[in-house]
């Protein structure tokens, strides 16, 4: 396996390292000023997550208001690098109960020393499973492992855990009430000419689960994907049903999941860890259900001045609505005053991303409020550059839609002492990069 | 402050201050940026108040280095304000963010003007500050002569002339052209009458500018300069707050002597006298005190008063007395005082007359030279290298070389490079020029650089004197037990070269010479090897008789590097080992090296390279000019042109001639290699008419041989004649007229030209004629290679071939103008039509400037380029040998005098005047036997055979057989090998350089007379 790092660094935003790593001796512990100066005082901050400098390589990655940065000075395994940073996080999170910034990090030093010793060894990545580490690193940090042996819990094997044959749960688990979430959430990137032809669209989705289950469950997942359905069609010797089928490509599986049996039978069955994980991630590039569309029309009429119109149409249905939809017209940056008709929502300029941002609370299907607006340019006394007119962007979030039209069939649930369960299923859609130039 | 109040900003300022990285305050930036442009932009317009924050902010951003490129329209518009606080920030905002190419400043002019001509003093002095800050062209012309008025009216308090003249300045330095200063000297003569010392020092920066430009006019100043001068200096009118530590005002007393040393000299002698009485009381009145500010002031002023009694070239006695002064600041603790002392000094060089003065400092200046500060050791090194000549060289090169052992790593290599300069260029002789350099290599090995060592092999090489000294000196350095890489390439090389010289002594033995550097080997890098293997392969070609084990022993370590990874080495271990397989061929490629074309040393002139910044540099090199007649020349083999020097190898060598023949005649002995030194002390007038009447005689090629021994020397003259003539009438006649001379002997570029196809024929300062030949049976194709050296073109070029009557030659056109540094070729064609010695002449002139150069040359289409060589076999050879019998087909000769060689030397020069030397054929070791092909028109191809019988006991006389299928043809080829034999390189015997264009061919010269061939059979007797 490939080396993943030689070095990591967190940092906050003005350059100050809040804590640091160093696995391998290959590199100075100073390395990180050349990061400082070369890269985070630079523009190059945002422009490429991966650089040399002097013969070393800086991986690095913004979350929340801390840089983690990764140096190695080897050929290391980028990609692999960066699935460390990003389970670390995830690590981390669990652990300071959601959030992960410069203050969770001067909170809890002891337990992220304590946690990279875990999460790698001589910068090959280790074990990064919450629910494993969690066994032996106990939630606070202060108590080694050694000095909770005198505590009530007996010590759980995590030998055993780590090594047998379903590794990421605890045997024993006993729920009063068995519930399963399931929680498909889709996010679809676009971009889309000034005309209205797409010129780029996918979506990529995940399943999240979150379970609560006494024992070891066997749980088996039916979606309306084309593969499983033909499968199923073909063993149950009856002809497929009606309706859309959905082509799924690149679906990765979480590590629960069987995969022999998704091999022959192609179903998802899996005996779920507990509590939350990603079941399954996957990407969908064809039939895209597209939430809405935008009509831009933009004109600049002379030197200093502009309109602008923005259509956005909802094409989902009526019944139902999408939240937090924002979106954001770029202007030229010598904007001095606008002035807006929208027909709902609030729309405002800010002259930090140089955009007029038009939000909706609650933006209902089938409908298409309009904005117009109209832009005063103050005069420059450099030559004036023609603007490069950015895309416009949108976010938004839609409830029960997916894009992909991806549905779940069942989710049953076998255990051998055969209790009742409840599952819940949930579908969002998010935007991801929704860009429409104009 | 005009801040306070303005909750707006300093809320804007305290908010940035508060950001946590860049990022946030860019956000903050941003927003408030769109918040200004939503203010400007707004209708209702702006209150004075909220214009006057709003530009305050935009500086502010500004400032933090955020691009502004709006709300200039309001900034300017805040000029025209009634009221102070925004006229002033008007003025400030508009300086900083516009500069004087921006448009937007035209809308400014006028209000400024108006500020100017106004009458209120706070505006005028922010108008001026804003037109002194950002003044540009349009602001010089529309305002300059607003300033000027300013600055001379009487009505302005000094507050705003003082700023008027600074604004002025700019102006002037910015467009001088723009700027009408037509007549100004009476008015600065005015200004210098100035009261007021503020109003004065303004004006006195001023004239410095305007001085620096056009001295002529403002002579009328210089007085009031001194007079200035003499107000602070000596009379020390100044008022309180002009006083600096009880100096007055030091900052007009240095500007006023800046502008001084503009005016080339000062010839009033009333003036003079009180500037020098002025001058002296400061460099009097001068101490070092315990107050630094006060020390810094006062050195101001005298460093400044210094440079000036050096620009005014004061009488002597001053001198002494500033060098004296110099002396003192050079011996005290303070470094920032010694150094300024030191660097004085240096530029106190230029002054010529007080080098010796400076040089009872000496001691001194060598003590500051282990300063612990290093810009002090550079300052004492640079004085040494400046104040070295022929006297102190000594004493100053083996104090260098002394502190090299322990000086700074950093100062290294310039120190070991100015100590080879000055060796080279004041060395009291020779082998000490050696020394020196070899204890530098020695003792600074790693930052001696590749053009020290390179140097020095030039001279050896070229200094033939020297050649056994520096072998044994790298001889005795290669015996010490760590040496330095550079030390074992120069050894090596020069023992390679010239190791054989050595050979008598103990433990210079060949097979020790190579023992000694062969241990070096395993320890040098490989840009060292390939010159231990020539060395090898000179160390083998030298051993003679060839040591059998040694040539094991060699060849062993050229085989192991035949694979070598370096090409270099590997190149040269292949062919080394296949040469030395071969013997004879070793020799010729490996001959010494030749002499090195004299050349600016190339470490002078990296020296002045790297002296070209500073300025005081121009002392030393200044003085690099006055003593580059002293300076040690590489080759200097030209000397003067006097009319004894052009007699000399006349009188030199007619006698001696005669010398050799009668004591060939009489003696039959052999005698002194070339004879040429020996000067008949019987014969010392008769040359002279001799001469004349060679050149005014007839040719006698074909004469016959010579009669007898008994002949008279008059007679012996002429009949040698023949073989003179014709190279006297081609040598250059007009080296006395001739101012321009020529580079290096062009007899010897001519000698190695018969030997080559391509090379140099001539070369002088302006021009360089090459040449390059291709030979086909009797056709020939030469091209000239006529490059102008200059950066002017050479006009009225001109080439006459005045060729002789055995060879057809057509010269192309050649241009009449050569432009500079170009390069015209001019093909030359030449048929050979008949066997014959006689020489083709380039007669060849030029103009540049006002000379004219005529240079008659001699082309190098001789005899033996019409040779081709051919192996014949013995059944060939024989028959052929047998069926021409007897003159004249076959001529015999015995010769003497023959320059003694081995025989593989002479089959090496054999090989090259194309003879094919036939192994084998001769059962006899110590005979020669070669064949030949000649070419020409009338005798076609024809074979040629000679036979040489040598006598190993003697090697300077041996007996020549010709033959070949044409009389003349035999005749021919016999005289040409008879003059390669006996040929003597007249400048390294002669004491004094022979000049270049000997009346009379060194190839001629020696010439045994054919008279000595008259019994042959006797002479046969003899030599067995």
């Amino acid at each position: 396996m490939p080396v993943a790092a030689s070095a990591i660094y967190f940092l906050n935003l003005r350059g100050d390292v809040l804590i640091n790593r160093l696995y391998r001796d290959d590199v100075g512990g100073n390395m990180v000023d050349a990061f400082r100066v070369h890269i985070m005082q630079t523009k190059e901050l945002g422009t490429c997550p991966v650089r040399q400098i002097g013969g070393c390589s800086f991986f690095y990655m913004r979350i929340s208001n801390v840089y983690i940065v990764i140096v190695v000075s080897s050929n290391a395994n980028v990609a692999c690098a960066f699935k460390f940073v990003v389970e670390a996080v995830t690590l981390f999170k669990s652990y300071f109960g959601g959030a992960f910034d410069e203050d969770a990090i001067r909170n809890n030093f002891v337990l992220i020393y304590e946690l990279l010793d875990e999460i790698m060894d001589f910068g090959y990545p280790q074990n990064l499973s919450p629910e494993i580490l969690k066994l032996y690193i106990t939630q606070e940090g202060v108590r080694s492992p050694f000095s909770s042996k005198a505590a009530d819990k007996p010590v759980p094997n995590a030998t055993l855990q780590v090594t047998g044959a379903v590794g990421w749960r605890r045997e024993g688990l006993v729920y009063k009430k068995n519930e399963v979430f399931l929680d498909i959430v889709e996010s679809v990137n676009l971009l889309m000419s000034s005309k209205g032809s797409v010129l780029r669209c996918d979506v990529t989705g995940k399943i999240l689960m979150k379970c609560f289950l006494s024992g070891m469950p066997d749980l088996k997942l039916g979606l309306n994907d084309k593969i499983g359905l033909e499968k199923e069609s073909q063993l149950k010797s009856r002809p497929a049903k009606s309706g859309k089928t959905i082509e799924l490509d690149d679906v990765t599986f979480h590590q629960c999941v069987n995969l022999t049996r998704f091999n022959s039978e192609k179903t998802v069955s899996f005996v779920p860890p507990d509590g939350e994980f990603e079941l399954m991630k996957y990407r969908i590039t064809e039939g895209v259900n597209l939430p809405f569309r935008v009509l831009p029309t933009i004109k600049e009429l002379g030197r200093t001045r502009m309109e602008v119109n923005v259509k956005v149409k909802s094409v989902f249905g009526a019944k139902m609505f999408a939240l937090g939809v924002v979106v954001k017209i770029p202007v030229p940056k010598q904007t001095a005053k606008t002035s807006f008709q929208v027909t709902s929502g609030r729309a405002k300029y800010n002259p930090s991303i140089d955009c007029l941002v038009w939000k909706i609370r609650k933006f209902p299907g089938q409908t298409e409020p309009t904005l117009s607006a109209e832009v005063e340019l103050i005069s420059t006394i450099t030559e004036k550059k023609s603007w490069t007119r950015p895309p416009i962007q949108m976010e938004f979030q839609v409830p029960m839609f997916t894009a992909s039209g991806l549905r779940v069939r069942f989710l049953k649930v076998w255990e051998k002492s055969g209790y009742n369960t409840v599952e819940w299923v949930r579908y969002i859609t998010k935007a991801g990069s929704y860009e429409i130039r104009c | 402050m005009a801040l306070s109040g303005m909750r707006g900003l300093s809320v804007f300022i305290s908010d940035i201050r508060n950001c946590q990285n860049k990022e946030q305050e860019r956000l903050r930036v941003d927003k408030e940026l769109g918040n200004i442009r939503t203010r400007f932009k707004n209708e209702k317009g702006l209150t004075p108040y909220e214009k006057k924050k709003y530009v305050w902010k935009m500086l502010y951003i500004h400032m933090l280095g955020y691009d502004v490129d709006f709300g200039h329209m309001e900034a300017v518009s805040l000029i025209s304000a009634p009221k102070y606080p925004e006229k002033q920030v008007g003025y400030i905002v508009t300086s900083c963010l516009l500069n004087e190419n921006h448009d937007f400043l035209r809308l400014a002019i006028n209000t400024v003007r108006n500020d100017i001509i106004g009458r209120n003093e706070t505006f005028q002095c922010l108008a001026l500050t804003l037109v002194g800050n950002i003044g540009g062209r349009e602001f010089a012309e529309s305002l300059a002569p607003d300033v000027q008025k300013l600055l001379i009216s009487s009505s302005c308090r000094p507050l705003v002339r003082k700023k008027a003249a600074l604004c002025l300045l700019r102006l002037y330095r910015k467009n001088p052209d723009v700027v009408n200063v037509d007549g100004w000297s009476d008015r600065m003569a005015q200004l210098l009458d100035e009261r007021d010392l503020g109003v004065l020092t303004s004006s006195m920066s001023l004239l410095v500018a305007l001085v620096s430009n056009n001295h002529e006019a403002y002579w009328s100043c210089l007085p009031k300069c001194v007079k200035t001068l003499e107000r602070l200096a000596k009379n020390q009118d100044v008022p309180q707050e002009y006083t600096y530590y009880g100096i007055p005002s030091p900052w007009l007393q240095v500007k006023t002597m800046r502008a001084l040393q503009y005016f080339p000299t000062v010839e009033d002698p009333n003036t003079r006298r009180s500037l020098f009485e002025v001058l002296q009381r400061i460099l009097m009145g001068t101490d070092v005190v315990k107050n630094v500010n006060k020390n810094n002031a006062s050195h101001a002023v005298l460093f400044e008063a210094l440079a000036l009694v050096m620009h005014l070239d004061a009488e002597k006695e001053m001198m002494s007395q500033c060098v004296a002064l110099l002396g003192k600041f050079i011996s005290v603790r303070e470094p920032n005082i010694r150094y300024l002392g030191l660097e004085n000094m240096t530029r106190m060089l230029m002054v010529t007359d007080v080098q010796d003065i400076i040089k009872r400092h000496q001691a001194q200046i060598i003590t500051s030279l282990k300063d612990p500060d290093i810009s002090i050791r550079r300052r004492a090194l640079d004085l040494l290298y400046g104040m070295c000549d022929v006297s102190n060289a000594k004493d100053i090169v083996e104090e260098l070389l002394q502190y090299l052992s322990t000086a700074d790593f950093a100062m290294r290599e310039e120190l070991s490079l100015k100590a080879a300069i000055l060796a080279e260029k004041f060395a009291p002789d020779l082998s000490w020029y050696v020394d020196v350099i070899l204890q530098l290599i020695d003792k600074a090995g790693d930052f001696v650089s590749d053009d020290i060592w390179f140097r020095v092999v030039q001279f050896v090489t070229n200094n033939e004197d020297l050649q056994p000294y520096a072998a044994l000196k790298a001889r005795e350095y290669l015996d010490k037990h760590a040496i330095h890489e550079t030390m074992v390439k120069v050894s090596a090389y020069i023992l390679g070269e010239y190791g054989h010289l050595l050979a008598r002594r103990p433990g210079c033995s060949p097979k020790e010479i190579f023992s000694i550097i062969h241990e070096k080997l395993p320890t040098v890098s490989t840009s060292t090897i390939p010159i231990l293997l020539s060395t090898y392969a000179k160390i083998l070609m030298h051993t003679q008789p060839p040591d059998k084990e040694l040539q094991s022993q060699i060849w062993a370590i050229f085989s192991k590097y035949e694979s070598c990874i370096d090409a270099e080495i590997q190149q040269r271990a292949v062919e080394y080992h296949a040469l030395s397989m071969k013997g004879a061929t070793l020799m010729d490629i490996l001959s010494e090296m030749p002499k090195f074309p004299e050349r600016q040393s190339s470490l002078i002139r990296k020296a002045e390279d790297a002296e070209a910044d500073t300025a005081e540099q121009s002392a030393i090199k200044l003085r690099a000019q006055q003593q580059a007649s002293n300076a040690l020349m590489v080759t200097d083999q030209r000397p003067a042109y006097d009319t004894q020097a052009v007699n000399q190898p006349g009188l030199v060598k007619l006698p001696s001639m005669s010398n050799v023949e009668r004591s060939n005649a009489e003696q039959g002995a052999t005698h002194a290699n070339g004879a040429l030194t020996v000067i008949d002390p019987q014969l010392p007038s008769t040359p002279s008419p001799d001469l004349l009447g060679d050149l005014l005689g007839p040719l006698a090629i074909e004469g016959p041989p010579g009669t007898g021994p008994q002949i008279e020397p008059r007679l012996a003259s002429d009949l040698e004649s023949g073989a003179n003539a014709d190279a006297l009438a081609i040598a250059p006649v007009e080296e006395q007229t001739q101012t321009i001379q020529p580079i290096c002997n062009i007899a010897e570029r001519f000698r190695a030209l018969c030997m080559k196809d391509s090379g140099v024929l001539y070369e002088d300062p302006y021009i360089q004629i090459g040449i390059k030949a291709e030979w086909r049976a009797h056709h020939g194709r030469l091209v000239l290679f006529l490059g102008n050296k200059n950066t002017a073109p050479l006009s009225s070029v001109q080439a006459l071939i005045l060729p002789p009557s055995h060879l057809n030659m057509e010269l192309s056109l050649v241009p009449e103008t050569i432009p500079p540094r170009a390069q015209v070729q001019c093909p030359l064609e030449v048929l050979n039509l008949k066997p014959s010695r006689d020489l083709a002449v380039l007669d060849f002139s030029y103009k540049f400037g006002t000379h004219v150069v005529d240079a008659k040359l001699r082309l190098p289409a001789v005899f033996n380029k019409f040779l081709q060589p051919i192996t014949v076999s013995a059944e060939e050879f024989f028959p052929q040998w047998r069926s021409l019998s007897g003159p004249p087909l076959k001529l015999q000769e015995v010769v003497r005098g023959v320059r003694p060689m081995p025989l593989s030397e002479m089959a090496n020069l054999f090989i090259s005047l194309r003879l094919m030397v036939c192994p084998g054929l001769d059962p006899n070791t110590n005979n020669l036997v070669a064949s030949t092909t000649f070419y020409s028109e009338g005798t076609r191809a024809m074979l040629c055979l000679v036979r040489i019988e040598t006598d190993p006991a003697d090697r300077t006389q041996l007996r020549m057989t010709v033959a070949s299928g044409d009389p003349t043809l035999t005749f021919e080829l016999k005289e040409f090998i008879k003059e390669q034999l006996v040929y003597i390189p007249v400048p390294s015997t002669a004491p004094n350089p022979v000049p270049p264009p000997n009346p009379i061919s060194p190839q001629a010269l020696p010439t045994s007379p054919p008279t000595a061939v008259s019994d042959p059979g006797a002479l046969l007797a003899g030599l067995l």
